[in-house]
């Protein structure tokens, strides 16, 4: 098992939903980065790139799936980090439009710790 | 020494009715009527009327702005509908507008938190974040009393933790008494009300 | 109350504070701020002084200028169109003086370009001691005696003078960054350096002052902003690129439809 801990960024403008997140994920010993919105995730995974992605949808500047768009387009590396998205729209359409802009699985909030580590684990590609 | 002394270019003289040049064919022109729109709020009409159909989204961000600068209470009615958008890039475009027009906002705040699509009314929590009046906990207080959707009483929780104050604390319990299965809402609740009290004054940091 | 950018600004500012004393938490470094170990309090009020200026500051972003963006930028011009770089705002000048000197010492390609520089602010008296091109010591600290030497003239005891050949190759103009009616004079070009300026705006004219330098920008044409910004919390009209030596916003190319 590699040393590394392996690193989320958390990709929501709520900062009590980024804090739920992080709580979970580093009491399971994942790494947390945070961003605000679809650009800084941008400008933060550039820099240092994380194993997974959690996205919000509705974010100011850049929504989630402009950003996963964007990102998939890039050719680098990061383009291909696996993504779980997690927003309160439950809309076919937002569902439909995260999974063609490059969503790997879609959630709907509220979201319990179990499930959260579950998803984290096997993005990760660690035994659940 | 290569560093030149420079010379000034001249700009092509602006079109005197921004209006026209909104329907243009070509983005280029379309973006400059929208920004030279913004100057006049007698393009009010026109921008809203543009708005509906412009599929590119830099000329669609000049409309948001020219209508976030034209500022009135109109301008942010012709901004609200588009939170209802299916498109996460234009609803992301209305907010981030009717963000920049707080006062405007303040018009319509009310009856975008009755407003019957859960989604608009988790959105309308997020613009009171903005709006610099002493009476907006209060607001969102009121409105966590009677809001149904766990999400969105949530997002009116993170908006409160940033500009509520202790006066909030028996909402968030209250709240947190009607949802008690959502992990999220009761993780949420408590953080922000450890953050109320900590803010209070007379707390020790 | 801040605004998420003027928090965003504090939060950097605080957490910079936080890396260099080596704080192990927020609270650790609010005791050591509080105790004012190893004078704190004055260095923690230095770092929220945004006006003091010097030449060479944020030196990463000029390494950057002359290893990628310029060479990026030459690629895309006709033999013989000139570069074109803007500071704004550029208080007393030290900022596109420093860009002048540095390309003339860092970049090999200088020789083949005209390049010409232009130096903005809002305050007509900035600008005026900006055309003199009278500093102290305090303004050239970063900068070493050999290109002290090179570039200046002593002007009075502890006051010296940039060059008159340097000087005038720099141009100075009066700009309100939120008025379109001045900018746009100013016409397209390849690098805008704009440094803590946008988080003193509110939204409204953050988003006119972003337009603008949009505007300013020739498509892929590069804008960098002060360490402690960032364009994500301002507007979506750029893309964001990473240098080895800095993260700076481009105009993108082509215009992305719907």
């Amino acid at each position: 098992m590699a040393e590394r801990k392996l690193r989320i960024l958390i990709v929501d403008d709520a900062s009590l939903v980024r804090h739920y997140y992080r709580q979970i994920l580093e009491a399971k010993c994942f790494e947390v980065e945070e961003a605000m919105n679809g650009l800084e995730a941008l400008e933060k995974l550039l820099v240092n790139a994380p194993d997974m992605l959690i996205v919000d949808v509705n974010m100011p500047q850049m929504d989630g799936i402009t950003f996963l768009r964007t990102l998939r387009r890039q050719a680098l590396p990061q383009s291909s980090i696996p993504a779980l998205v997690i927003s309160t729209e439950a809309g076919a359409q937002d569902i439909a439009a995260a999974r063609a802009g490059g969503a790997n699985f879609y959630l709907v909030k509220p979201l319990g710790w179990d499930v959260l580590t579950q998803y984290a684990a096997m993005f990760c590609g660690l035994p659940a | 020494m290569p560093l030149i002394k420079n010379t000034f270019h001249r700009p092509a003289s602006s079109s005197p009715d921004p209006a026209a040049a909104l329907t243009s064919v070509s983005p280029d022109e379309r973006w400059a009527a929208a920004r030279a729109a913004g100057d006049d709020p007698v393009n009010l009409a026109a921008l809203a009327q543009v708005l509906a159909r412009e599929s590119d989204t830099r000329v669609r961000e000049a409309i948001f702005t020219a209508l976030a600068r034209i500022a009135t209470p109109e301008s942010a009615l012709a901004v609200l509908p588009y939170l209802r958008s299916d498109d996460a890039n234009i609803r992301t475009g209305a907010l981030d507008a009717l963000r920049a027009m707080p006062e405007a906002v303040k018009a319509h705040l009310s009856q975008a938190l009755a407003d019957a699509d859960a989604d608009v009314r988790l959105l309308a929590c997020d613009l009171i974040r903005n709006i610099r009046d002493e009476d907006a906990p209060r607001w969102l207080c009121e409105f966590l009393e009677i809001e149904h959707v766990a999400n969105v009483c949530a997002a009116a929780v993170d908006v409160l933790a940033e500009i509520g104050d202790v006066q909030a604390l028996p909402t968030l319990w209250r709240c947190a008494a009607r949802f008690p299965n959502d992990p999220f809402l009761a993780f949420a609740i408590k953080v922000a009300a450890d953050r109320l009290r900590a803010n209070a004054p007379g707390s020790r940091v | 109350m801040f605004t998420e950018a003027r928090r965003y600004f504090v939060e950097r500012r605080v957490t910079d504070r936080i890396a260099e004393t080596g704080a192990t938490s927020f609270m650790n470094y609010f005791a050591r701020l509080r105790s004012d170990l190893d004078g704190e309090v004055e260095k923690f009020i230095n770092a929220f002084t945004v006006n003091e200026t010097y030449f060479y500051r944020e030196d990463y972003q000029l390494t950057c200028l002359t290893s990628d963006l310029l060479n990026e930028r030459t690629r895309m011009k006709r033999p013989g169109e000139a570069l074109r770089i803007w500071s704004i705002p550029c208080s007393t000048g030290e900022e596109p003086y420093s860009i002048a000197i540095w390309l003339l010492e860092n970049w090999p390609q200088v020789d083949a370009h005209d390049v010409e520089i232009i130096g903005s602010d809002i305050d007509t008296n900035v600008l005026k001691e900006a055309r003199t091109g009278i500093f102290g010591k305090r303004a050239l600290m970063r900068l070493t005696p050999k290109l002290i030497d090179k570039y200046f003239v002593g002007a009075e005891p502890g006051r010296w003078q940039i060059l008159d050949d340097l000087r005038q190759s720099v141009r100075f103009t009066a700009v309100n960054i939120v008025e379109r009616s001045e900018t746009r004079p100013l016409g397209a070009f390849d690098v805008i350096f704009c440094r803590n300026m946008l988080i003193y705006f509110d939204d409204s004219s953050r988003r006119v002052a972003a337009e603008n330098l949009y505007e300013n920008l020739s498509p892929g044409g590069y804008l960098c902003l002060g360490h402690t910004e960032s364009m994500s919390r301002i507007s979506p009209l750029f893309e964001v690129c990473r240098f080895p030596d800095a993260i700076v916003y481009r105009r993108p190319l082509e215009i992305s439809h719907g």
